[in-house]
């Protein structure tokens, strides 16, 4: 299992700011193997989400390169990232990023038709079930709980079964009671399907759950861990 | 912080405005109230100033502002009034004259005018009969103009002299065109036209001989107002005063609907407003739940932070406002600048009134749309800073539609100034709201099941609609607002243009003859059929004077300067027919028929100057009748096209009624341009016919239908432009939620084909369905408008019809466009918004 799904070398973001350019992000190589978990921590402002957000073909990097599945996003325009993404990658946010208008067996299903699959309906519905969401198909997001909202939006995230998962704090909008059992949710079906998991948070006993961990600090990479 | 000082809360709203002045939404509704008081502030304007202008024109028929006329000289005080106002003055006076040649006599009706006269228009002449007019002076003292006919019946030349009574006179030019002879072109006798300082020579006025005093006044409508006031109470029984509304029905027609046109042109520009303002100030609401949830924890009561919005929104509303006037303003500059060779150069200004009014028109919308959701601003529970999905409980629809509906019914009245008509309309949109909205919704949820198959990309689109019927309906029913003010507004317009096109075809009878004898009568029909394809039929005409009704005296029954009294004063012209002439409709009684079994003969009355009579059907009507009375029992009342250059008559006879009576004929005719040389030998060949050009009259008629039609079509371009860019200003509302739906989908991978499929879907689902409520509300609304206001004849529109067609590919390409951000928004705008 020691292939190569995400790398990032050299990678640089500057953004320009009142006082001239900013540099969010140094210099920042990292190497993620097939299965790995990756966790991201750091304080408020040191480039966490600004990292994820390269990784995942959301923003491009100023300087450097990311290598997602073997493409090389930097070479890809907006469209083609979105294919990758389609085909590799699925997300679960702080703040659920539910569509409002869709049922949360529709949410679920969104990525599967994004995808062009046919058995999306029945693989949605089967993947609720596994969230314990059997009885919430039809219901819209305003109808779930904070806790069953991250449920759907895992199912979602695992839907497409990709090949990487990034997650951005993804229990911090719960209760610790609810968030621990998100967590749960979210690595035991990171071993069932042997997805690759990075994970930006600032809940240093989850971020201890991943196999590596980076610490961020003002844009540079201050540690590496491997527990 | 309990009792926050007002202006404490005042600074604290400049500040809180300040920064927010890049907030979209803000800019969205000060964009959308600078829209809707330009143009408001513009529409004003320029009807206000091209009313004064066409005013200007109509005045031209009386050749004055105003007119004080008599039989007696006017007294020294009442002249004195008007030249201590500053107004102008001009003197002429009318009487009657019989002329006498080698050739014969013939009676005419001599006016003797100063220098100053006419205050309004200009005097035409020609060097020779029938010749090419040319506008210029009146005739020197010692000189002396005639119409051309009076050159034909007398065979006169030019440089002869004539006498009117005992002085002689040189016939220096031929007179054809008196600014205010135009709405008096039935007068029999020709006119001479010659300088008041040889009136005393003549001899001709004498105490106790019929003549007319005219006293013409010119100046600014405050002091005309102050004459009208100081010279009133003051008039003798045989003076009256007279001005431009009281004078030519053709020109009142016409400026009446188009006054009625503007005004509702400019209501449209404000729907589209209201709409505008409604949107942006709910998304100025709804993105405030936060902060004012945050203010309420602070300590700020309830009524402290409706109050600090509250003003934020007036702030915003007087600036965008002011800024809005000053745009009007010049907006109609550039207009008037545009259409300078068509409109006279001294327009009135207009004044400060229509700034003032569209600054009050936009912020009664502001109150009227804005208030509601504001006052949700009011209760979000301060619970909100740490649960976000706490909303404040939705004001009720009572306050949200009773509000807006109040606010709408304002403007309205103050546009149209008619009750019934204001109610006709809230009340008809209303229902028309309440039946489409509730068909709509109906509409909407059914497609909801069968969504449930359908592709992604209209799930997508469709998805965020249907989730939210209700929502969908309100956006469906605004933008079909939009598109049924703005085809409502084109409707009008062309059916306005045709009616008067209609009512002024190219060969609308130029020409009057008058004074046709009966023996000379088919030999005239057979003439005059030979130079004009279609001249109207010859009408028998009797001059008669109504001297009773139903028995009483007739002068004790009318009001004085009514119509009514107008038309008893002098005599009619009475005619009899046996077919109801080709544009008069019956309103009441019926045409002549066997049943009528009074005794006395049958007679039809204009239906306005009925009304004016208060004459009603039965009643019994006197007339004299060359020194005979002869009574007549009222059996029908018409409806007269008086602008439509036919003979027309206030009272049609049965037949067979006054044949025994010593009758001309009447009729009127086209004929082309450069056919003079026919009409002198018309003249010659029917010396007793008076023969009346009207050429002027139509040119004038004509000149001011071209500058209504010129308005009405920039004004259209005002409404369309305010249209599309409400449209988009209402686009710009959902733009948030549409941004963030985009950016999700695109990190899910979709692709950017994707989500403008999406797009198009729902916009042009809603376009369609806003087009369908706007055909079915134009329907209805356009059959009230036509009924009530305009009184044009109503038939179905079919192709309103393409309406939703016109509406999904509009509000389609307009979504698609309005809404580019949405597509182009970074994906991670998701991250950051976590």
């Amino acid at each position: 299992m020691n292939q190569s799904i995400l790398s990032a070398r050299n990678l640089n973001k500057v953004v320009p700011s009142a006082e001239g350019e900013l540099t969010i992000l140094h210099d920042l190589c990292l190497e993620l193997n097939r299965g790995d978990s990756l966790a991201i921590v750091g304080s408020s402002g040191s480039g966490k989400s600004t990292l994820l957000g390269l990784l995942a073909g959301l923003d491009v990097p100023s300087g450097g390169s990311v290598s997602l599945a073997g493409r090389d996003l930097g070479s890809l325009d907006e469209d083609q990232r979105a294919r990758v993404r389609a085909e590799h990658v699925g997300f679960v946010f702080q703040s659920f990023q539910l569509l409002d208008s869709l049922s949360a067996l529709e949410n679920v299903m969104l990525p599967l038709e994004l995808d062009g699959r046919p058995d999306a309906r029945e693989r949605a519905s089967e993947l609720l079930r596994r969230v314990g969401l059997e009885q919430r198909l039809s219901h819209y997001p305003r109808q779930l709980s904070g806790g069953e909202q991250q449920r759907v939006a895992i199912a979602r995230a695992f839907a497409a079964e990709p090949d990487v998962l990034f997650a951005d704090e993804p229990t911090g909008n719960l209760d610790s009671h609810t968030g621990e059992r998100i967590s749960d949710l979210l690595f035991e079906l990171n071993h069932e399907r042997g997805t690759t998991l990075v994970l930006v948070t600032h809940d240093e006993r989850l971020a201890h759950r991943c196999h590596r961990l980076i610490r961020l600090e003002g844009g540079h990479l201050v540690d590496h861990v491997e527990p | 912080m309990n009792g926050l000082p007002l202006s404490r809360l005042c600074l604290l709203a400049a500040r809180q405005l300040i920064r927010d002045t890049r907030a979209g939404e803000m800019r969205v509704l000060f964009f959308a109230l600078l829209v809707a008081v330009a143009a408001s502030t513009a529409i004003g304007y320029f009807s206000a100033r091209l009313n004064g202008a066409m005013l200007m024109r109509a005045t031209e028929f009386l050749g004055a502002d105003l007119l004080l006329s008599g039989s007696s000289l006017a007294r020294p005080e009442q002249i004195e009034a008007g030249q201590r106002l500053g107004l102008d003055h001009a003197q002429v006076v009318e009487f009657s004259s019989v002329i006498a040649t080698d050739e014969g006599i013939q009676l005419s009706s001599v006016k003797a005018a100063d220098d100053a006269y006419p205050l309004r228009g200009q005097l035409k002449s020609a060097p020779e009969p029938y010749q090419p007019e040319e506008p210029g002076e009146g005739p020197r003292p010692g000189e002396a103009w005639a119409e051309a006919r009076l050159f034909a019946a007398l065979n006169l030349k030019v440089g002869d002299t004539i006498e009117i009574g005992e002085k002689p006179l040189r016939l220096s030019r031929v007179l054809t065109y008196e600014p205010d002879r135009a709405g008096d072109f039935y007068s029999l006798t020709p006119r001479v036209l010659m300088h008041l300082d040889d009136l005393a020579a003549t001899g001709v006025v004498q105490p106790g001989s019929r003549v007319r005093y005219k006293e013409l006044w010119r100046g600014t409508p405050e002091a005309l107002a102050a004459y009208r006031e100081a010279v009133k109470p003051g008039l003798a029984a045989n003076q009256r005063l007279e001005d431009a509304r009281d004078g030519n029905r053709q020109i009142g027609g016409a400026l009446g609907r188009a006054e009625r046109y503007l005004n509702l042109a400019s209501l449209a520009a404000v729907l589209l407003a209201g709409v505008a303002v409604a949107l942006s100030a709910s998304r100025f609401a709804s993105r405030r739940f936060d902060a004012s949830a945050l203010l309420r924890c602070l300590g700020l009561s309830r009524r402290e932070a409706l109050g600090l919005y509250g003003l934020q929104l007036a702030l915003i509303g007087l600036i965008a406002s002011a800024c809005g006037a000053l745009l009007g303003w010049l907006a109609q500059y550039g207009l008037f600048y545009l259409l300078r060779d068509l409109l006279p150069a001294d327009v009135p200004a207009g004044g400060l009134l229509p700034a003032v009014v569209g600054i009050a028109t936009g912020l009664v919308a502001l109150g009227g749309f804005a208030l509601p959701p504001l006052a949700a601003l009011g209760r979000v529970p301060p619970l909100r800073v740490l649960r976000r999905d706490v909303l404040p409980v939705p004001p009720s629809t009572w306050l949200v539609y009773g509000t807006a509906l109040l606010a709408l019914g304002l403007i309205m009245w103050r546009l149209s100034l008619d009750l019934p008509l204001t109610f006709a309309l809230l009340g008809g949109g209303l229902v028309a709201t309440l039946i489409l909205g509730g068909g709509l919704l109906f509409g909407l949820q059914s497609l909801r099941r069968l969504l449930k198959r359908a592709a992604l990309p209209w799930r997508l689109g469709l998805g965020q609609l249907l989730r939210h019927p209700l929502a969908a309906a309100g956006q469906s029913l605004a933008f079909g607002l939009i598109l049924l003010a703005m085809s409502l507004i084109v409707l009008l317009r062309s059916e306005l243009l045709d009616t008067w096109q209609d009512q002024l075809p190219e060969n609308a009878p130029n020409h009057f003859a008058l004074n046709v004898l009966p023996a000379d009568k088919d030999a005239f029909a057979a003439r005059l059929s030979e130079m004009s394809p279609h001249p109207a039929p010859l009408y028998p005409v009797v001059p008669g004077r109504l001297i009773a009704i139903n028995g009483e005296p007739v002068k004790d029954l009318v009001s004085k300067d009514s119509r009514g009294e107008r038309a008893i004063r002098r005599d009619l012209s009475l005619t009899w027919a046996a077919e109801l002439p080709g544009d008069n409709r019956l309103s009441a009684g019926s045409w002549w028929n066997t049943a009528h079994a009074s005794e006395l003969p049958g007679v039809s009355v204009e239906s306005e100057l009925a009304e004016s009579l208060k004459l009603e059907l039965g009643d019994r009507l006197s007339f004299s009748v060359g020194g005979l009375t002869r009574d007549a029992q009222v059996t029908s009342l018409r409806d007269v096209e008086w602008d439509s250059f036919q003979p027309n008559f206030y009272m049609v006879f049965e037949p067979g009624t006054l044949q025994d009576l010593p009758a001309t004929y009447l009729t009127s005719f086209y004929l082309p341009p450069r056919h003079e040389r026919e009409l002198v030998e018309l003249a010659r060949a029917f010396p007793a016919v008076t023969l009346l050009q009207v050429d002027a009259l139509l040119a004038q008629l004509r000149s001011i239908l071209t500058q209504v039609t010129l308005a009405i079509e920039y004004v259209l371009l005002f409404v369309l432009a305010a249209g599309l860019a409400v449209l988009f200003a209402g686009l710009q509302a959902t733009l948030d939620e549409r941004i963030r739906q985009g950016a999700l989908l695109r990190a899910l991978g979709a692709e950017r084909a994707l989500l403008v499929k999406a797009r198009r879907a729902e916009f042009a689902l809603l376009g369609a369905a806003s087009g369908l409520l706007a055909a079915l509300g134009c329907e209805l609304i356009s059959a009230l408008l036509y009924r009530y206001a305009f009184d044009l004849n109503w038939q179905p529109h079919p192709w309103l019809l393409l309406l939703p067609l016109v509406g999904a590919l509009l509000i389609g390409g307009a979504g698609v466009l309005g809404t580019r951000r949405a597509l182009n928004a970074s994906p991670l705008t998701v991250l950051r918004e976590g």
